[in-house]
């Protein structure tokens, strides 16, 4: 595969996210702007300008007309994706390290820093879909973290819960509705904060990244960990795969200690992992400083990773990928169609007769 | 006209006339579909050269949902306002393609490749070089070899039980199977009247019974060697000499064994055995003038 190289920010990348239908692309760096590009041929479609400091965060709403961006600004913008025209503007007291839209695109969750005397909060906007409505100022809830700040957050399966990884390396899980602690689980090694957290396309799990070098798949419901993925480096993202079972991790020395490490020894390389057996698979290099961050096409056709060194490179698979099975799957895949062509046998047969 | 004012002195003169002599390209159109491309340029050497292409278009549809469909046909916007359409290059490129097979055995994979540059270079170098060792003739090295310990290398004197050794695992390895194999002239045959190296044995000889141990490598240490000449009886002292500054091995060491006999018979058997790379050379050691 030809990556398609996206040289569009000048500062390290910090997210990236694709639209529902996996055909654009949202990144966002420390250089301030937010540009949004063509999946199949990195074509850049637009940016977004407007904050004043480091975009943390960006997220897409359902109908990719909105996005919503977080920035050290203390600034949250709401944008049409369309023509790029800022909607809304909140306002915080701190810098926003991470947005996220619900399933149905009402509702934003946004997490705040902690910092100048203020504790980190989770916060949750209402959104009105319409483009050309008026937004609230209010804000639906607010969530004070007290014991340790939340790094990320995100929405349930039908915004039951919101779920945020703190930066001790434990894992909450919340009331939507109320804001009500139900759960605080230490899934990670204790002060690893936790860098990432991305869903499946059902939102009944997630995948966790953390820097004590592992990433976790966790039920929303009970915070369960069903799989341990385990690397050689500080993690600063994860994702899942659509179509196929992997799991995408990316990482690498922290960018502090770049320049006193070698690209090998660095392991700026994105890391495939079978999602139900945890065995790595293989690796895909071309950054030339860590993962920042990953993201896969939810049509399950590539993925895309920016990293501290500027560029998002955008893959897409090809036909070895796809082929890709074990060896139990192979055989539970070979039963099946035997099975079905049996059925298919058996019920030629009852037709002719009729 | 123009162009050829544009024509700097410094050019290679010969462009201007090589490109009027060279035959317009061609296209055909063949007729399963595809086209064939014709094209002649000149090499750096000056060499006529033709390429011939052969290009089948394929038109690739795919359904996409009618958002993504009309997301297309959207104006762009912000800084890339003023773009054409199509990707533009200062801010897409295609990078250089990457296989990307995932594996089960990625990482084993991976190791063999990735363990050190020099090695893969290393790897290619003796990529169609045949691995000999010389204890057994094996397809491996001679430190590698499970018989090292046992036997003495080939292309020695060979004592009986070394032949008789030899004969079981690798035959007629002794006969025509050295054939072609380098042997340092150190150890050749004939290349060394017996009495040069055996000289301080039976003429001048040490009452320590003290070997001479050269040619050994850096990085051996005294114990390695303790262990390796023990095998012939007891050994009295080791030594090693050593660089002061940097604790490698000079490549020289004295052995001496307590009983005489021991020490003839390690001199035989340790003479050219291979050890951490290099070849041992062990004699007698000369008293001191």
């Amino acid at each position: 595969m030809r990556p398609i190289l996206l040289k569009g920010h000048e500062r390290a990348l910090t997210q990236i996210r694709y639209n529902r239908e996996g055909d654009l692309i949202f990144s966002v760096s420390k250089d301030q702007q937010i540009c949004v590009w063509f999946s199949h041929n990195g074509e850049r479609l637009g940016t977004y300008r407007g904050h004043q400091g480091a975009i943390w965060t960006v997220d897409v709403d359902p109908t990719t007309t909105m996005i919503a961006s977080g920035s050290a600004d203390n600034t949250i913008r709401l944008w049409d994706v369309k023509t790029g025209r800022l909607l809304k503007t909140w306002d915080f007291p701190t810098a926003i390290k991470r947005v996220e839209f619900n399933e149905d695109g009402t509702k934003l969750v946004a997490v705040t820093e902690k910092r100048m005397g203020h504790l980190g909060t989770i916060v949750v906007l209402n959104i009105n879909p319409d483009v050309n409505a008026e937004q609230s100022d209010e804000k639906a809830l607010v969530i004070v973290c007290e014991e340790s700040k939340a790094t990320v957050a995100g929405w349930s399966y039908l915004s039951k819960y919101i779920i945020a990884g703190h930066e001790d390396g434990s894992i909450s899980q919340y009331d939507a509705k109320t804001g009500d602690l139900l759960l605080n689980i230490p899934i990670h090694e204790l002060n690893n904060p936790i860098t990432d957290l991305q869903w499946s396309a059902d939102r009944t799990y997630f995948i966790t990244a953390s820097k004590d070098k592992t990433a976790k798949l966790i039920t929303a419901k009970d915070l369960e960990v069903l799989k341990t993925y385990t690397a050689d480096t500080p993690l600063n993202s994860a994702t899942i795969t659509a179509k196929k079972d992997f799991v995408i991790l990316g990482g690498g020395q922290a960018a502090m200690e770049v320049t006193t490490t070698a690209v090998r020894q660095g392991k700026f390389e994105a890391r495939f992992y079978h999602k139900i057996f945890e065995d790595e698979i293989g690796r895909v290099r071309g950054h030339f400083g860590p993962l920042n961050t990953v993201a896969a096409d939810p049509t399950g056709k590539g993925y895309a990773s920016g990293g501290e060194d500027g560029y998002v490179r955008v893959h897409h698979f090809d036909k070895g990928y796809f082929d890709f099975m074990y060896e139990v799957e192979r055989e539970r895949a070979n039963k099946l169609a035997q099975q079905a062509a049996q059925a298919q046998a058996a019920a030629a047969p009852a037709t002719a007769k009729a | 006209m123009a162009a050829r004012t544009k024509h700097d002195w410094a050019d290679d003169e010969d462009i201007e006339e090589t490109t009027n002599d060279l035959p317009p390209p061609q296209k055909i159109q063949n007729k399963d579909g595809s086209t064939t491309i014709i094209e002649y340029r000149y090499n750096e050497n000056g060499q006529k050269v033709k390429t011939t292409r052969r290009i089948r278009y394929i038109t690739h549809r795919e359904v996409v949902s009618p958002l993504v469909a009309e997301r297309k046909t959207w104006a762009k916007f912000g800084a890339s306002a003023k773009d054409p359409p199509g990707p533009a290059s200062d801010t897409t490129s295609v990078g250089e393609n990457i296989i990307f097979r995932p594996s089960v055995n990625w990482k084993k994979e991976a190791k063999d490749e990735s363990k050190d540059p020099n090695a893969q270079a290393m790897k290619d170098k003796l990529k169609d070089k045949k691995v000999k060792c010389r204890i057994c003739n094996g397809e491996h090295f001679t430190a590698r070899c499970p018989y090292k310990d046992t036997m003495a290398p080939i292309g020695e004197t060979a004592p009986a039980d070394v032949a008789a050794g030899l004969g079981d695992e690798a035959p007629g390895a002794a006969g025509p199977g050295k054939k072609g194999s380098y042997i340092p002239p150190a150890l050749r045959a004939g290349a060394r009247p017996e009495g040069d190296r055996l000289g301080g044995k039976y003429g001048e000889r040490d009452d320590m019974a003290t070997l001479r141990v050269t040619n050994v490598s850096e990085l051996a240490e005294e114990s390695e060697l303790r262990e390796m000449f023990e095998r012939f009886g007891r050994v009295t002292r080791v030594f090693l000499a050593k660089d002061r500054e940097t604790g490698l091995a000079k490549g020289f060491a004295f052995i001496s064994f307590a009983d005489r006999a021991d020490a003839v018979r390690a001199c035989q058997k340790m003479d050219g055995f291979g050890f951490k790379h290099l070849i041992l050379r062990v004699e007698f050691a000369k008293k001191a003038q």
